[in-house]
Formats: structure tokens, sequence, C-alpha cells
């Protein structure tokens, strides 16, 4: 079809200077209302009034080429149902089928004998004279079927395209056939050519919507049309805007932010703009608006905008009303399930107490057994309904923290040990911690106990075999230096989670794991606290599968903040005075392969004694100096390396206190704690007038030891 | 023997044991025996000497480790030796100006913690199987 519409305008270029031959006065051209998507009506128009003509009666000779049609054969055209006409060579209709007739309208008198150009295009069917010229030239020219699609004919409207074949003998033209086509189905819209009925429905449309204010505006935001809509809901009637900017519905601060004119802009480029907010009625109310703005186009021209709007006043304070309502059954919920909790383990804790009292009794073997397995249930049940507390505090946001002065290291240890219990004896439990972790941050200990035990339990509860590895990493944070991002990842080599689990992990009560088995306990809260947690200390937590295979790695991340340990005067904080020595016994014991311990002492038994009790303690790098000059030596070697030096005082050569004022004098606020064998009140104070930290006296006892160290190095 | 050793001092050294041997709790009692026999000699030699400032010093090297061990006895008598050492009565509270009676009164506490620590050696000796010297 390219191929021939180019020949067509090749032809019409051709033969523009050439003496018209036919008559004109019988053509009209038609308003050219349906465009021909690839020709330009306005051009066909234009050189269908020049002169045009072809020749192609000097090329053939109609009188010598033409034969008698024969009359059977006739028939055929005649009574074919696809309208059709049949030309010769001079291009004069020598016979017509009846249906063309009645698709035409003509009779046979009339269209026989005419010459085709005399016909109306309309009828034949045609565009119009030029387009049907054009096409039987170019079906000459090439010899080859030429189509004419798109033909619209306004009455019935529908759509026809016309098929012109050339039938030649050798290189001689004998006839050409001409066959309309109906395509009106292809044509399913036909509203295009209906304008001023379209225009009239879609003027009583908008008229009818009385919701919906629907205008249209110029390029320059100035309102052209006004429906009744409009005028209900902005209070303006037609008169009163039309021809003013739409920026009248806008507020004070909207127009001095030019608003509106940005909308428009960004409509022009992104093809539409969608705004919520507050738009003035004519009386100067306002409403709650949704506003959609779309440019109009035609021919490619921009023309102006379209604009809808929508009061959602109502809509918003229905939402309100939705959200208020859900809000209050949410929060009848978890007071329901707080108030539950809170009444189980009243009485729970009386059959604790009855059971163990039960243990105590004498019972036989068999009825220990049943004791204990009901010793068990208790405890998981009491785990149950502690779970669901924390969730409902938490889901009714009557959750807080409590930030103090923490290890992380300390914390780690403790859950390490906490779950070396229930470890299964092919798996690894083991920890790390990025070096230079701060020694001490700004958090809730508890609650991030909380969601680092949870995560190592899960993975100790689910890892048969492998290991559980727990690494702990922090940076600074970008926005604010004082804080530090601390990302903490349980990685494991248990059973995994099911790809399809994977978004449903730290939704309450759901438990991928019971779906097979009932092998592992648990209330199905556990992530979601730990979930919710993290997000209280503006963090998160999260599930990857594990890199190495098999497994899986969660990972917590929380926000602390930095703690100056600067300080070089500290007492013991009251809450960890109510600390019992086991719990702080092992926090020394999470924390001492980290520290760098010197010990200054001349007394061999009482050096051997020191290095293995801070051995027993978990101390793995401690120095031992016979004399004060000896420990300042090693001090000046390596200033920066030792967390802690305990000081005897009555040495050779350099006694405890030089030694000290010695070590001071370097700047160094590294606790130094002196071993005294003459605890008396004012040796002490003028120890640590001297420069030392604290003062204990000989015979060291371990737990006072612990806890003096516990002071000095932990929190 | 509980106003000789102080029990829960001595514990805690048996405390650092392995379990299934006192390799280290032996170790250090021994020690202090190697320790305090070679102080005492120290200190008779020192007193011959009437060198009251190094018979003090002798007296508190010997305090902290005996004080270790929770060997009250001794301990007390070389915290003695300490004062009287360093021109003070037996409490280190006030001033004794005499030297003489000073080094009197070391001369007698020494030969007191001499029984007292050979007590205690024997029965030390015998808890780890050893016969007593």
């Amino acid at each position: 079809m390219d191929l021939n519409k180019r020949l067509f305008r090749l032809d019409i270029e051709n033969n523009k200077s050439q003496p018209p031959p036919l008559n004109f006065t019988m053509v009209t051209t038609p308003p050219d209302e349906d465009e021909d998507d690839e020709l330009s009506p306005l051009k066909l128009r234009e050189e269908s009034s020049k002169p045009s003509q072809i020749d192609l009666a000097k090329r053939v000779d109609p009188v010598a080429n033409v034969q008698p049609f024969d009359a059977a054969l006739s028939r055929i055209y005649r009574h074919t149902p696809t309208p059709t006409v049949v030309l010769d060579a001079s291009l004069q209709v020598v016979e017509v089928s009846d249906s063309h007739l009645s698709f035409a309208g003509l009779s046979r008198d009339v269209a026989l004998e005419s010459f085709i150009c005399d016909i109306c295009p309309r009828v034949i069917p045609a565009l119009d004279i030029a387009t049907l010229y054009g096409a039987l030239r170019a079906a000459i020219t090439s010899r080859d079927i030429q189509h004419v699609d798109n033909i619209h004919l306004p009455d019935p409207n529908s759509y026809y395209s016309l098929r012109i074949t050339p039938i030649y003998e050798k290189s001689t033209l004998l006839y050409m056939t001409l066959e309309a086509h109906s395509i009106t189905k292809k044509f399913s819209n036909p509203t295009n050519n209906h304008h001023s009925y379209v225009n009239d429905t879609y003027k009583v449309l908008l008229d009818t919507v009385k919701d919906y204010a629907i205008f249209m505006l110029d390029t320059r935001g100035n309102i052209v049309t006004w429906n009744s809509g409009a005028a209900i809901l902005k209070g303006y009637s037609a008169r009163d805007i039309i021809g003013k900017h739409f920026s009248t519905f806008y507020g004070e601060e909207d127009r001095l932010a030019d608003k509106p004119g940005k909308e428009l802009v960004v409509c022009l480029r992104e093809g539409k703009v969608e705004d919520e907010g507050w738009r003035y009625r004519k009386d100067g109310s306002r409403f709650w608006a949704n506003v959609l703005i779309t440019p109009m186009y035609e021919f490619g021209r921009h023309i102006g905008f379209t604009k809808v709007t929508r009061d959602l006043t109502e809509r918003n304070a229905a939402e309100a009303r939705m959200i208020a309502a859900f809000e209050e059954s949410a929060k009848l919920k978890t007071d329901f399930l707080a108030n539950m909790s809170h009444e189980i383990r009243t009485p729970m804790n009386g059959m604790l107490l009855a059971l163990t009292t039960l243990m105590e009794a004498g019972l036989t073997e068999r009825q220990r057994e049943y004791a204990s397995i009901i010793e068990d249930s208790t405890s998981l049940l009491l785990q149950v309904i502690n779970d669901v507390l924390d969730y409902s505090k938490l889901s009714s946001g009557s959750f807080s923290l409590h930030p103090d002065a923490f290890s992380v290291d300390n914390v780690t240890g403790a859950v390490v040990r906490n779950c070396k219990s229930t470890l299964k004896p092919d798996v690894e439990l083991v920890s790390y911690i990025a070096p230079g972790f701060p020694l001490q941050v700004e958090g809730d200990p508890l609650r991030y106990r909380q969601v680092l035990q949870n995560l190592v339990g899960n993975a100790v509860k689910f890892t048969d075999k492998g290991y559980v590895k727990i690494q702990t990493s922090f940076a600074e944070d970008m926005a604010d230096p004082t804080l530090l991002n601390i990302t903490t990842e349980v990685f494991d080599t248990g059973v995994g989670v099911p790809e399809d689990a994977h978004s449903s992990l730290f939704t309450p009560f759901t438990r991928f794991a019971d779906s097979s088995t009932r092998r592992y306990q648990g209330t199905g809260l556990g992530l979601s606290i730990c979930k919710s947690l993290a997000e209280l200390m503006d963090g998160s937590v999260g599930f990857r599968p594990n890199p190495e295979g098999r497994g899986s790695v969660f990972w917590m991340t929380t926000k602390m903040r930095r703690v100056d340990i600067k300080v070089p005067l500290r007492t013991l904080s009251p809450g960890s005075l109510v600390e019992n020595d086991e719990d702080i016994e092992a926090k020394i014991h999470a924390l001492a392969p980290h520290k760098y311990v010197l010990l200054v002492e001349d007394n061999l038994v009482n050096q051997m004694v020191m290095l293995k009790l801070l051995k027993n303690m978990g101390f793995a790098r401690v120095d031992a100096a016979w004399d004060g000059a000896e420990a300042v030596r090693l001090v000046k070697q390596q200033p920066f390396a030792y967390n802690l030096i305990l000081m005897d005082i009555n040495m050779p050569i350099l006694d405890g206190v030089e030694a000290t004022q010695q070590i001071r004098q370097m700047g160094l606020d590294v606790p130094i704690i002196a071993l005294t064998g003459n605890a008396l009140k004012g040796d002490a104070e003028m120890y640590m007038a001297k420069g030392m930290s604290d003062y204990i006296g000989k015979p060291i006892h371990r737990k006072q030891l612990t806890r003096l160290i516990w002071k000095w190095i932990g929190t | 023997m509980s106003e000789t050793i102080d029990q829960n001092t001595f514990e805690q050294i048996l405390e650092m044991d392995d379990e299934g041997d006192n390799e280290f709790s032996k170790g250090i009692v021994f020690g202090f025996f190697d320790q305090a026999e070679s102080t005492f000699d120290k200190m008779e030699k020192y007193l011959a000497d009437k060198d009251l400032g190094e018979l003090s010093s002798l007296g508190h090297y010997l305090k902290g480790s005996s004080a270790t061990l929770g060997l009250i006895k001794v301990k007390d008598a070389c915290e003695k030796i300490q004062h009287y050492g360093a021109g003070k009565d037996e409490t280190g509270t006030n001033d004794e100006p005499d030297q003489e009676v000073s080094l009197e009164n070391i001369r007698k506490t020494l030969t007191q913690v001499k029984k007292d620590y050979k007590e205690v050696e024997d029965f030390l000796r015998r808890y780890y199987g050893e016969p007593s010297s």
C-alpha cells in the first residue's frame, strides 16, 4: 500500500501541468470530516481542485481492444453481491452489479456508459475524485490490484474499502473492476464524526454530573467552560467565573507559591496532574478537594486543560471514622490480651510455688518425672503469657525504653552463655564483635538482650549441627555522629526458612515450624516482638538465607548513643549494687577475653594467686610486673594497651603510688586499682589523691575483685 | 585450725585448682613455705643488724602472701613486725621512739610467728599428704 500511495502521489505531481480533460462540475468534494490517516485531506483537496489529467486514452485504444462483453459472463458481474463496477480501458462503465446499483442508489441506465469520473465519488465509493483517479492510475501503471481503504460514507454511517483490479491481456488493458468491500465492523467507534451530536451529549452529561466540577481551562489556565457540578461545588455561576483564572479556587498560600501555575507545567510534562488539598468556594468556605488536570490537544496542538474537582470532605470524614473504629477495636483487643495474660499469670505463680514445694516433698522417681513435665509445661506457658503481655504492650504503644549505658559485648556474652545449655552437641556457638567496638553504648540493655536472646535462641533451637554465629558491628550514624548504628547478625546452619514463609516471618502468631511437626515449641510471637522492639530502638530486624547454603541469617539493627567513657572516677550505680554476683561474674567472663590487664605485684605467692584468679575470671591477656619501675616501663611501651592495672602498694625500687603518679603523668586515664594490705581509711584516700582509681584490701577475695573490676571495666 | 587459717580465703585458693588435682594450690602453698622460711632467715639477719627499716619491709612482704593464703596468725604477726619496724606500737597507731624496744618486740614476735608458722606448715603438709618437715 505504501508503494501504491507513493505512485499515486507521484502521479499527481507529474500531471499537475496538464490540461484538465474532465468535467469537474459534477464532482463535489465532500467536507473532509474523516481523515485518511496517511494522507493530508488538506493537500488532497487542494490538489483535486487543480487541473489534473490522465492520458490513459492515448495509451490504450478502447475501440480496438474492447471486446463485446460476453452476455453470459457479464451475469457474473451483474449479480455479484459485492458492489462492483466494470470499466473498459477508456474508463467508461461497461457493467455494474445490481448490488452496486442498490448500494449507490443509481439506475443502470445512468451508470452504464458513464465515464467513471462523472459518477459522484461517494457512490463508487471513493473519498474524492483525486484519490480515485490516483488509484486508477496506480492500478494501470503497476498492473496490480489497488486498495483504497477507510472510505467513510456518512449515510448510513459506514466504512468501505475500494479494490481496483486492472485486467490486462499481455500489455493491453482490457478492463478494470472496482469492488466495494464493507469494513464498517472494524470501526466500532463512529463518534468522532458526530461532532454536533456528541457535543450535545457531552454537554448534557457534564451538566447532569452534579458531584464533580468538570470544566475546561485555556492554555493559560483561564476558565472557558463551567458545568453545574462546578457551580454547586464552588458556588460560582458560569457568568461569574468564565474568563477568570483557576487559581481563584486556591488558598492564599498556594497562590503565593504559584501552585496553580506549577500544576499546569507538571500537567503538560507528565500528561496529567493530580492533587489533593484545600480549595475555596465563592463564599470563602473551603473544602478538601481531589483535583485532576489533564491537558487537551487538538490535531497535536495544545488547546487547554480539563479539570475535574471532587469534594473529599465527606470521604475523609468517613475514613477518619473508620480509622477511629479500627483503633478502638485494636485497643480493646490489646487491652483484653493484657488483662487476660495478667489474670492468667497470677494463678500460674501459685501453681509454680506449689509445684516447687511438691517437688521437694520426697517424690518417687515416677512422680518426679511427672512433676518435672508439669514444671516444663508451666514454664513454657509462662513464657507464652509473657510474650503475649509484651506483644500487647508493644502494640498498644505503652512499651517504653529505659536507656542506660551498657556493653554490647557483655550482653552478647550473657546471651551466649544463656543459650549454651540448650545447644545441641554438634553445634558450635560463637560470637564476634567488630574491632574497636565501643566499650559502652547508651541504649536499653534489657530490650537489646531480649531481641538478641530471641534470635540466638531460635537459631540454637533450629540448628542440629554446624554453627550459630553472632556477629556485631557498628557504624557511625550519617545524620547524627553521636549515634551508632549497631548491626547484630545471627548466622546459623539450621533448618532455614522456606521461601513462602519469608514474608510472614515477623507477623504475630505465625509459626512456619509447626506446619510439619510439633517438634519445636513456641508462641509465634517471638519474632514479631523482636520486630517491634527493634523498631522501638529505631532499628529493624530481618531475615535472609545463609549465603553458605544451609540455614538462616537473622539480623537486627539498632541505634545507640555513644557514651564518653573517659570518666576518671566512677561510683557503683545503685542498679549494679543489686546485681547478683553470678551475673557480674558472667558479664566479666564475657568481657575479659577482650581486655588487657597489667598486674604489678612483688610477692611471688600473691602474684601467682592473682594471675590464677584473673585467668579464672576469663582474662587471657595479663602482664605481670615485679615492681613499680617495671610497671611504668611496660606502660610506656604500650601506652594505650592496658584496660586495667592492678597495683600493689609496697614494692621495692618504685612503689605503687609513685608508679601510678608516673603513669598519670603520661596522660593516661586507665583505671588503676590499688592492692593493699593497709586497708586503712586514710590510706585509701591518699591513694586516690595520688591518682589511683580505687583500692582493694588483701587478702583479695574473688567476689570483691569481680565487683570492683566490673565497676571499672563493665557497666 | 580455724584461728590459724581463714577458711574462706584458703578455700578460694583451693577453688583455683583444676578438677581432680591440687597442683596449683599446692604450688602456691609450698612456694609460700620457701618464702616464709627465707624471710624468717632474713629477719634474723636484720635483727642482728638492728635494721628496723628492712625488718618492717620484710614484715609487710610476708604479710601480703600470708594474707593471700588466709594464714591469719602469720599475717597478724608479720603486720606487727611491720609496725614495730616502722617505729610504732603493735597496732601501728602510736609511735615507739625507742629502737631497742622495737627490736625486742620484733624478736619476741618473730619467735612466736615461727611457732605459729610451723603449726600451720605441719597442718598444710599433712593436708597435701606430705610428711611434715
